[in-house]
């Protein structure tokens, strides 16, 4: 790993839900990331996935330890600081895309451009990155009117919008068909093959199989850490998939 | 976030919500158009009030007979004899180069006026030849009378223009004769003095009964020697200054004078007062002014409650929005793009509200010009400034709040808000 994007040490986050209820999402995480990595993070609900995908998106800060995304210490931080590099680094997309209803496409994909980054050629730059998820002709539809896949190819269009770091999904494929989900996946790995970092959290482990690297969390630790010796296709699981 | 975006941002979620932020403008609308129209009447009785004073002659110095008490008030009115027609003739010798005009007025009470088979009750006063000049009143037809008039008693008669109309009708009032009657008291005979029509003022209107077109004027002497009989003795003498300006200085100048005349060295027992059109204009403005304020605050409370209503609205769409507040924070959104977005949507409602507030006040004063052309209304520029500056001090006020939490909101909590 010669030029790791996020570094991890021993990050830890707890969490107070009553007096006598404490959680300890997560007990010290050690993790790096490359440059133009595919990972996914999988592990069963409790485990502290989600807690370490909010400290990666810098959606939350953790309680200790230091995560470094891009060469900027992320601890000590304030909350308009951290969106700032959530605004310049990351790219989210959600199991529930999280689109804006009362925007078109075009607008949403638009929708970072107005809290920063480079604001000139807003709409030509949000159309190319529609057309690279394969929506030309849907610019201005609503969200009500695509398709959930539709929904969350606008939503990587997003994602993509202002150049991140690190693409970060949250269970990206949990609310689409079989079909959808593998032609977000085959979105996911056409972009990590022109050298995006991509970080996906995920409890399938069809979708897992598809990335480079998997990250397995369990009690709010890393229980295992390895390569994906043979990643699937989703390209060539599309060409054998029946037409829609 | 750039302010266009902001604006842009705001108009689309309110038409979005159109019967919502149409049903919590009105909130705004209905107190701006309160404040408009309620100030607007305000206004028109103070300047009706002002021009009233102002229509019996402007800067003009009064002097009465009797004390002032404490309480600024007159002791003997119009009983005393203090004043005569010769502290006149001094103010006017002695003043001659910084007045424009003085007269001195006798009221003789109300007669009956008969003219051939017509009956009139009007009020009678004695005034002096320079009365038109004072009170900045032409006559209609004829002259008025001279100074030889009253040097002689003449019986001389001008008409006000009311009275001239409803003795004459639309026949010429210049030249005929009418006859004062007052019956006589137990045993005593009624007396009939009979007075040659020389002139008709102009006629003035009248407002809140302050008119003074339903009167007969009489040279004072006449009115002193045949009417009343109170010989000499007058019941106010009036002062015309030359400017606004000098007023204060012609009052004090007339005090001065009098004092020395009376012989009364201590001006606290003088037996007259002075006063002055300013000190009245002033009187009068104090309390249209609190009737002004006092109307403009009963529109204020409803537009304090559209604000509350503005407030409402507010949270409930921020509540609603807690998931689209916690995409754009996930996005980049910081504090204050947030901050923004929500008070400007609140600055553009009530701003909204505020004109449409201004039109709708204005369309009540045509209305109430239409059916009630005695309310003088007046919607001047400041009081539409201050209806707009309000309204959106509204949104910032009543929107802040709400645009606080929402700014606040924690992104993961905002993002699972379902």
């Amino acid at each position: 790993m010669t030029n790791p994007v996020l570094v991890l040490r021993g990050i830890t986050k707890t969490y107070r839900m009553g007096p006598e209820n404490i959680v300890h999402a997560l007990r010290g995480v050690d993790l790096d990331i490359g440059q133009g990595e595919f990972v996914a993070v999988m592990g069963p609900s409790g485990s502290g996935k989600s807690t370490l995908m909010n400290i990666i998106g810098c959606l939350d800060v953790p309680d200790s330890g230091s995560y470094v995304i891009r060469d900027q210490d992320v601890a000590n931080l304030s909350d308009d600081q951290l969106a700032a590099i959530r605004n310049a680094q990351v790219g989210f997309v959600f199991q529930t895309f999280n689109l804006l209803p009362r925007l078109d496409a075009r607008e949403n994909v638009e929708l970072p451009l107005l809290y920063g980054g480079d604001r000139r050629d807003r709409r030509g730059r949000a159309e190319r990155a529609l057309a690279q998820v394969g929506l030309a002709d849907r610019m201005r539809h609503r969200p009500t009117e695509l398709s959930g896949g539709q929904q969350q190819r606008v939503a990587i269009a997003r994602a993509l919008l202002n150049d991140p770091a690190l693409i970060l999904a949250d269970e990206p494929t949990g609310n689409l068909d079989s079909r959808s989900s593998a032609e977000i996946l085959a979105i996911f790995q056409r972009l990590n093959d022109a050298g995006k970092t991509v970080v996906m959290v995920t409890h399938e482990p069809d979708v897992a199989a598809h990335s480079r690297r998997v990250v397995r969390m369990r009690d709010g630790r890393v229980s295992a850490d390895e390569r994906v010796p043979a990643p699937r296709h989703a390209d060539a699981e599309l060409a054998r998939m029946v037409p829609a | 976030m750039k302010l266009l975006d902001s604006l842009r941002s705001a108009l689309r979620s309110l038409v979005v919500n159109k019967l919502r932020s149409a049903l919590t403008m009105l909130g705004v609308v209905i107190g701006v158009a309160a404040v408009i129209a309620m100030v607007a009447v305000g206004n028109g009785a103070s300047e009706r009030v002002q021009s009233t004073v102002l229509q019996l002659g402007s800067n003009l110095v009064t002097v009465t007979p009797g004390a002032q008490t404490d309480q600024g008030l007159r002791g003997a009115g119009a009983i005393a004899q203090s004043l005569t027609l010769d502290d006149m003739r001094s103010v006017s010798e002695q003043l001659a180069g910084s007045i424009q005009a003085i007269e001195a007025e006798q009221t003789a009470g109300r007669w009956q006026i008969v003219a051939g088979g017509t009956n009139w009750n009007a009020p009678v006063t004695g005034v002096t030849e320079q009365y038109p000049l004072v009170r900045d009143w032409k006559l209609a037809a004829g002259e008025f009378f001279t100074e030889s008039d009253l040097r002689l008693n003449a019986q001389v008669a001008v008409l006000g223009a009311t009275t001239a109309a409803n003795l004459f009708g639309d026949g010429e009032a210049v030249g005929q004769t009418i006859q004062l009657r007052q019956a006589g008291a137990a045993g005593q005979r009624a007396r009939i003095i009979s007075f040659r029509v020389i002139g008709v003022l102009e006629a003035k209107g009248s407002t809140f009964g302050f008119g003074r077109d339903d009167q007969i004027l009489v040279p004072t002497t006449t009115s002193q020697r045949v009417l009343t009989g109170r010989t000499n003795a007058v019941s106010s003498i009036v002062i015309k200054a030359a400017a606004t300006e000098t007023m204060a200085e012609t009052t004090e100048d007339v005090r001065a004078i009098l004092l020395a005349r009376h012989k009364i060295s201590d001006p606290q027992a003088a037996d007259f007062t002075v006063t002055n059109q300013n000190d009245t204009l002033a009187a009068l403005s104090t309390i249209t002014t609190t009737f002004t304020l006092l109307l403009g605050s009963i529109g204020g409370i409803s537009l304090l409650v559209g604000g509350i209503g503005i407030m409402n609205i507010m949270l409930v769409s921020v509540n609603e929005r807690t998931r689209e507040i916690g995409i754009r924070k996930a996005v980049g959104a910081r504090r204050r793009d947030i901050l923004m977005q929500f008070l400007i949507e609140a600055i553009a409602l009530t701003g909204t509200g505020g004109i449409l507030g201004i039109l709708l006040g204005w369309g009540i004063t045509e209305v109430v010009k239409r059916f009630q052309p005695d309310v003088l209304v007046v919607i001047t520029a400041g009081t539409v400034a201050v209806a707009v500056g309000v309204s959106v001090a509204i949104g910032v006020i009543f929107g802040l709040y709400p645009a606080v939490r929402a700014a606040r909101l924690h992104p993961i909590e905002a993002l699972r808000y379902e």
